[in-house]
């Protein structure tokens, strides 16, 4: 009787856990073993067995120019990409923090690109910053010259940092006035107290209060921006010539334009690796940063 | 004054933020010659509905069609995650068993992989299987994609309930599944809801595993791989662009302004998740 009851508590448990544990093991964990596998193969994406091939991936992507570009083009992106979304993010932050209708409307205009997606907002952008969107037939009508936003490398890589900001920088606001909250307000007025200009009180108290906040936001904004690929396909298309390509658009490139899965997987595996280890030395610098800070 | 400076500054940031919603929703209801003409201009004498039509009758995307399809996905990837991620995170939350902590290491790891990396492979998987290029497949992955998080987030807030609501329940002769779905289920409300939140821009925005899982060849388009379809070869025909944009972002731009203050902080809540 009471082993019939163990027996059937058992069963509503295995109901209960086994199907989510078998399709997420075999759709993300089996996946991610299988990356590793397939870059070590020639597979086209269509062929049962694909040969394995070894290293030979990993060695044609040290010598691939147009791999070599793109990943300047990536730590370019998310370098600059996570100082704007940062500083914008916690300067806003501080501009709207406190209750009123007013800066809940602002934080709502701020957040709302982020709710469309990527390749919206490159298509809009594009309509806008093209040679005949709507900024340059403002400038040429007013007798001025095309700018060139999207048609000229340098140009375009500035551009696109410009826009992946001003989609994103709304959820590190989000973010940093979260952090806001949980920094003491006695500590604030303690500094007031002393006679601290806001600038002081800034720089001594509330930033090294919201370290946490900054490692979270710094870290979130470098692994989002490091697999930027949407907004290349629609505000770029990775030109002009191919010059604002990034990582994740050779990698998909490559894969399914190139039939080339193997070497696909081979940049793949990089770029999780890269990612995993920036992650990580940001945030052992941060914390080293932190307790430098507390001695 | 500084107040007065603040507020100067946040209009002016308002005033940029809002500029390319403002081109878009004015230049979907001009014809091409008035875009490029004034791109800035209110469509003051000659409004048109006629190129709105058009994008709602274009053949390469059946906008109608498209938001049917995403609903459906949104609809599907929503339940199954909460069918398949409400159940495990309950057993993992409510069992000191050393074998369910372990589980939700294993889990949790899921949260820390881009899903540009599982592409490749999962195309490899959908294929053994034979799922690719299907709805079941397609609908199974973004399932997966959203378990990880949605069990860490559940078995955290499943904590907070007290366990004496379930040996009530049990005293009363309740069984686990029942327990679970009867009793904790309806008090999870706030964490579904920000779930829910969460999955269904993600599903509704996902670029990428629709556009490889389904396919060019499928035709099937979600709203955003028909955007892409209908709009990236003629991306200087603005009177397809703006129009076609305007169709796509309308439904989530309703619901975010409705929603705003639950949907900011769930996408919150799912920023974090790294």
């Amino acid at each position: 009787m009471r082993s019939g009851i163990a027996r059937g508590q058992g069963l509503a448990t295995a109901i209960m856990v086994v199907p989510a544990t078998v399709l997420y093991a075999v759709m993300l964990v089996v996946p991610v073993g299988l990356a590793f596998y397939l870059s070590l193969t020639d597979w086209d994406g269509f062929s049962a067995n694909p040969a394995v091939v070894g290293l030979d991936n990993y060695g044609r992507l040290l010598g691939d120019p147009e791999l070599r570009r793109a990943a300047l083009v990536t730590l370019l992106v998310a370098g600059a990409g996570t100082a704007g979304l940062n500083l914008l993010g916690l300067g806003f932050a501080l501009l709207v923090n406190g209750r009123s209708r007013a800066n809940t409307f602002f934080r709502m205009v701020l957040f709302y690109p982020h709710v469309l997606s990527a390749l919206v907002v490159g298509f809009l952008w594009s309509a806008i910053l093209g040679t005949t969107g709507a900024v340059n037939s403002f400038i040429t009508q007013r007798g001025g010259e095309v700018l060139p936003f999207l048609s000229d490398p340098a140009w375009a890589t500035v551009t696109m940092i410009a826009v992946l900001v001003w989609a994103g920088f709304g959820v590190n606001v989000v973010l940093y006035l979260a952090g806001l909250q949980a920094v003491p307000h006695s500590l604030i007025e303690a500094a007031q107290i002393d006679g601290a200009t806001r600038w002081q009180t800034f720089r001594n108290v509330t930033l090294p209060a919201l370290g946490p906040s900054v490692t979270v936001n710094v870290v979130l904004s470098l692994v989002t921006l490091l697999k930027t690929y949407d907004l290349v396909v629609s505000l770029t298309a990775g030109g002009p010539a191919g010059q604002t390509q990034t990582v994740a658009y050779l990698i998909l490139w490559n894969s399914f334009h190139d039939a080339r899965l193997g070497f696909g997987s081979a940049q793949s595996v990089v770029l999780m690796v890269v990612t995993a280890a920036l992650a990580f030395v940001v945030t052992r610098l941060r914390r080293r940063g932190e307790t430098a800070a507390h001695q | 004054m500084r107040r007065y400076a603040r507020l100067g500054f946040l209009a002016a940031t308002t005033l940029f933020m809002l500029v390319p919603l403002y081109v878009l929703v004015v230049n979907a209801f001009k014809p091409q010659q008035e875009i490029l003409a004034s791109p800035f201009g209110l469509p003051l004498d000659g409004l048109t509905f006629e190129y709105l039509a058009k994008a709602l009758d274009n053949p390469q995307f059946d906008i109608f069609r498209g938001y049917a399809v995403t609903l459906l996905f949104v609809v599907s990837v929503n339940v199954l995650s909460v069918v398949l991620a409400g159940p495990a995170a309950y057993v993992i939350a409510r069992s000191p068993k050393r074998r369910f902590r372990v589980l939700m290491l294993f889990f949790l790891a899921g949260t820390f992989i881009p899903s540009q990396v599982l592409v490749i492979p999962v195309v490899y998987v959908l294929k053994t299987l034979g799922l690719m290029g299907t709805i079941r497949g397609f609908v199974l992955f973004e399932t997966v994609l959203t378990l990880p998080f949605s069990i860490f987030l559940y078995a955290g807030y499943i904590s907070t309930i007290p366990a004496t609501l379930d040996q009530a329940a049990n005293v009363d002769g309740a069984g686990r599944l029942r327990t679970f779905w009867r009793i904790i289920f309806p008090l999870m409300r706030p964490v579904v809801a920000t779930m829910v939140i969460l999955n269904t821009f993600s599903v509704w925005n996902d670029f990428v595993n629709p556009q490889i899982i389904l396919g060019p060849g499928s035709g099937l388009y979600t709203v955003t791989t028909g955007v892409y379809a209908a709009v990236s070869q003629y991306s200087t025909d603005y009177t397809v662009v703006f129009p076609t944009l305007l169709l796509a972002i309308a439904p989530l731009l309703v619901f975010f302004v409705i929603m705003q203050r639950h949907i900011i902080s769930g996408l919150t809540a799912g920023a974090t998740k790294g």
